[in-house]
Formats: C-alpha cells, structure tokens, sequence
C-alpha cells in the first residue's frame, strides 16, 4: 500500500533522507522508530506531498505521493506531528471544515470518536491544551474511516488512560485491515501495535525487520537490587553481562536471554527490581553499531 | 475553489475586515460632510495657490479645489484610502498564506483531497473578495453622503465609480504582488517585511518622482504613477486603457502565486 523507493532528499550533505526504501503492506501497522531529528517528519512529509524528492520517491495505492497529492490525500487519514489548526475556531468548527473540505457528511464516526476520547468540542482552539489539541487531531485524523492511516508521533501528549484508548483503537483500524504508519521515538509504543518496523537514525535506514525480531535483539537493563552481598558474586559468576552499582545493586543487561535471567534471580534474594529507561541507541546498539542499511 | 475553505476563511477574516470598512467609510462620509464649510472658505485655493508646486502635487491639489469630485478625489483617495488599502492588502495577503505555512495550519488543508491549487486559488479570493467589498462600500457611502448629506455639490456618479474601479485594480495588482510574496516564503515575517517594504518603495518614489521635474523619470519605476486620483475622477485617464493592463498584470501575478505554491517545498 505504502511504498517508499530510493527516497532521497538533502538539505545538507549530512542532512536530509538518503536512499530510503521500505513497503507497507496492506493491513500491516508499521512503526517508523528513530531519535529526534532522524527523518521521520521528513518522511511523513514526502508521504504527504509536501515536499518533493531529489531523488526516488513514494507512492500510496501506486499513486505517486508528490505528483498526485490531492488524489492520495483520498486515501489518508493524517496527524501531524506538530498540530497546528487554523485560529480563531472552535474544535467542532475545525472538525466541520474538515469534513466538508472532504466532502463528506457522515458524523457518526466523528461522534462516536469526540465520545471515546471525551473531548469538550466546544472549547475554542487557542485555549486548548496539548492534549485536547491531539485528541482533535486524532479524531480529525481517523473521522472520515481512512484507509491509510499517517501518524507522526500519535500519543504525545496523551495521559496514560488516553493513550490506551488510543492503542486499543489502532488495533481495532488494524482488525478492519486499515494500512497504518505511526513514528515515535519509543520502542514500547510501537512495540504494542506494530507488525512491523523501520528505525532510522541520520536520515538512514539502520533496520527493517518484523516486531518479533526486533524484540529479540533488543537490549533491556535491569536494575536488581539484591538483600545479600553473596548474591551480588552470584551473579556476577553468571553469563550474563553485568556491571555492579553500589554493594547489593547490579545492572544485568538482557537481550534475548530472557529466561536465563530469570533463572539466575530464582538463586536470589531479590528486594527490587526495576528497568532503567534507555534512549533508542541503547536499546538497538546492535543496529546503530553496524550503521549500514539492511534490506 | 473550495467553498467550505472560502466560507470559513471570510469568516475569520470578517473582523479585520469589518474594521477596514468602518475606517474607509467613516472618513470618507466624515469629509464629505465638511466639504461645503471648505468650499464657502475664502481665500482657501489662494494659500494652497501659494505653495510650490510640488508640494501641491503631493497632497493633491495641483489646482486648489473647484469641485466635490477634485475634493474627494485629492483629500480622501490620493491619502487616506491610498493607506487603509496599502496596509489591508499587505496584512492579508501575508495572513492568507505565509502565516499559515509558518504556523503549520496548511498542513491540514493540504491533508484534504483539494489540490495546492485549489488552496491558493481560495485564499486569493479572500483578499480579492475583502478588497472589492472595501471599495464597494466606500464608492456606496460616497455616492450616499454627497446626495444626503450635503446639498448644492454635484458629484458626477458615473466617474466616481471609475475612479472606483480604477482604485480597485491597483490594489488588485499590489494585492498580486504580496500575494505572490506570501506563496513564495515560509516566513511570516519575511513575507510581512519583503511586501511592505517594497510597497512603500514604491510610494516613496512616487513622492519623489512628483516633487520635481528632474525626478519625474522616477515615476517609471513604480506602480502608483498609473494612480492620479483627480484626473481619473475628471476622465482625463484612459480609464479602458490603464484598466485592462492593471487586469492582465493582476492576472498573472496571481497566476504566478498559484504556480509557485504548487511547486515549492513545503517545511510543514
């Protein structure tokens, strides 16, 4: 559905996109994972027709995304990663325009999402918070029953209980075979919905590869917090990678090894356990190491 | 053009717009009403008589005043309407497009089945809409003072409204030209600054260029040379003439707008 094909777009020689190539096939919910500043708006952007390719290009139901933008823009159902809506409206009046933009007047679906995600449509625009300004976005986004769905960065924003209303609605796009693409900065959110996933980092394609795999490869570290020092010698005689952090405190780096991990803490005394959050590099390193794009 | 865009976007633009009709059509009864305490004043075209004669050109009364018409057309529309219309078509024009580009709100119009085309087309016929109901209204309240509100002072309708229509086309094409500017840039305010700045170089220099014989040459080089209110409102323009250039030049600088923003990269 979504195909991106030798992608390129430079701004300077080091920034930009550069021959990016992935596919997204029809009822597959992609995650596009990378730091700040990796390409995943000047992707999206691309995607959307908003700006034109030095080189390569993409296309949406084999419709070319820049030359035939308002056509694809049929198919799209699209939230910004930054959202800005016009001023001087109130979130109904927004959502209206929208609609009648599309030509369509079916509020149903509309309702029902201003409903699940208990938004006062009333409030005037400028007077919104963060997360009002997504929930409208969202729903601006999946109203008019897309068949592609765009995402940059859905759940910024978004408290907690939102933004299980809001996985628990992907998965429910995902049941009715809607293609989805959403970026996020974060492994554990695209972790949750996605098929599939592509981690840029520098405008490059370091990894494509199915959620499975990728949960495989990626690197968690525990902080375990031990009531015996002789466990802290238990565990540094076993296999896995470890780094003592003060007397009874010891990192244990986990990637695939899962089961041994829990085997070893059987042996112990354990007060506390506790992941430590990591930034992409850190969860990936096997990717941002090698830095080459696998196809 | 996309209509639902069209009704939304005046909407929104209905206040500022509102304030530019008030302002036009507040002065222009204003100085209607005054005209007759003007025209009885004795000696009134002897002191303007007195001053140089580029000075007179510049606020408008080559000859004194011998007519309503002469009156309105130095007082109000060679001064006063000249600005309200100036700053209107700059703020708007760069509202229309810029802003919403710098501000990121164009992504959700383009993110509808409507081309970029489509778009820019819709936003400049906000301006063009805002600007025909300025003057609209002012060549209305104009024609309605002079007939009420004073008695004894003709104004010949006919050339009033030519030099209406006339006064609309220039703005229509400065309207072209910011407009052009606004769909080009993804700053608001360099968008703001480039259009101001050059029409006020191009009022600058029809100042300069009226102030003396030797800088006449300078009027060649800007847009308000074909702008002489008092000898459009005697018919002694050619009214047909300048009229069509002014059309065909606001045409493809609008033409132009639309072709530029289609192209362009969009930083949204």
């Amino acid at each position: 559905m979504i195909n991106v094909k030798k992608l390129t777009k430079r701004f300077t020689p080091e920034k930009g996109l550069f021959d990016l190539n992935f596919e997204v096939k029809k009822g597959e919910v992609f995650g596009y994972i990378g730091p700040n500043g990796a390409g995943k708006s000047t992707t999206i952007r691309h995607l959307m027709g908003f700006m034109k390719p030095d080189d390569g290009g993409s296309t949406i139901n084999d419709l070319d995304c820049w030359a035939k933008s308002a056509e694809v823009q049929k198919l799209i159902g699209y939230l910004p990663g930054e959202i800005v809506f016009l001023e001087g409206m109130n979130g109904l009046d927004f959502l209206n325009l929208m609609q009648k933009m599309r030509k369509q007047n079916v509020p149903q679906k509309r309702d029902e999402l201003i409903e699940r995600f208990q938004l006062d449509v009333k409030t005037p625009i400028r007077k919104m918070s963060k997360g009002m300004k997504q929930k409208v976005g969202i729903i601006a986004a999946f109203m008019h029953d897309p068949e592609v769905l765009i995402l940059d960065e859905p759940t910024s924003g978004l408290d907690p209980l939102m933004q299980r209303v809001f996985i628990d609605l992907i998965l429910e796009e995902k049941q009715r075979n809607k293609t989805i693409l959403m970026s996020s900065h974060s492994f554990q959110e695209i972790e949750r919905t996605c098929d599939s996933a592509g981690i840029i980092k520098d405008g490059r394609l370091v990894a494509l590869e199915d959620i499975h795999s990728l949960r495989t490869v990626q690197r968690r570290v525990f902080e375990v917090k031990v009531k015996k020092e002789s466990d802290v010698e238990t565990i540094r005689q076993s296999q896995l990678q470890t780094e003592v952090m003060g007397k009874k405190t010891v990192h244990i780096t986990v990637q695939g090894n899962d089961q041994e991990f829990v085997q070893l803490l059987s042996h112990c005394e354990v007060e506390h356990v506790d992941t430590r959050p990591q930034d992409l590099e850190d969860i990936f390193m096997h990717y941002y190491d090698r830095k080459e794009v696998v196809k | 053009m996309s209509w639902p865009l069209y009704s939304s976007m005046m909407k929104s633009h209905a206040k500022m717009l509102g304030g530019f009709i008030y302002g036009a059509v507040a002065y222009i009864v204003l100085i209607i009403w005054i005209y007759p305490s003007i025209a009885d004043m004795k000696g009134f075209n002897d002191m303007i008589n007195a001053l140089p004669e580029g000075m007179r050109k510049l606020i408008g009364m080559e000859n004194g005043i011998n007519s309503l018409a002469d009156y309105i057309a130095g007082e109000f529309y060679g001064m006063l309407f000249l600005i309200i219309l100036m700053v209107y078509v700059i703020l708007t024009s760069t509202r229309l497009m810029a802003r919403l580009v710098d501000q990121g709100s164009m992504a959700y119009l383009l993110a509808t089945p409507n081309s970029r085309l489509k778009i820019a087309a819709t936003q400049a016929a906000v301006i063009i809409t805002g600007l025909a109901l300025i003057v609209a209204f002012t060549t209305l309240s104009g024609i309605a003072a002079s007939e009420w509100l004073i008695s004894g002072y003709e104004l010949d309708v006919a050339s009033f409204v030519t030099l209406n229509v006339l006064t609309f086309l220039i703005f229509l094409v400065i309207a072209g030209y910011c407009f052009f500017i606004s769909s080009s840039f993804n700053d608001e305010k360099k968008a703001l600054g480039i259009s101001a700045g050059l029409t006020l170089f191009f009022y600058m220099l029809n100042m300069a260029g009226k102030l003396s014989e030797d800088t006449e040459w300078l009027l060649n080089f800007t847009i308000f040379k074909l702008y002489d209110p008092i000898k459009m409102i005697n018919n002694e323009t050619d009214a047909l003439l300048t009229g069509t250039m002014l059309v065909m030049a606001a045409l493809v600088l609008f033409g132009g707008s639309l072709v530029v923003f289609k192209k362009r990269n969009l930083p949204l």
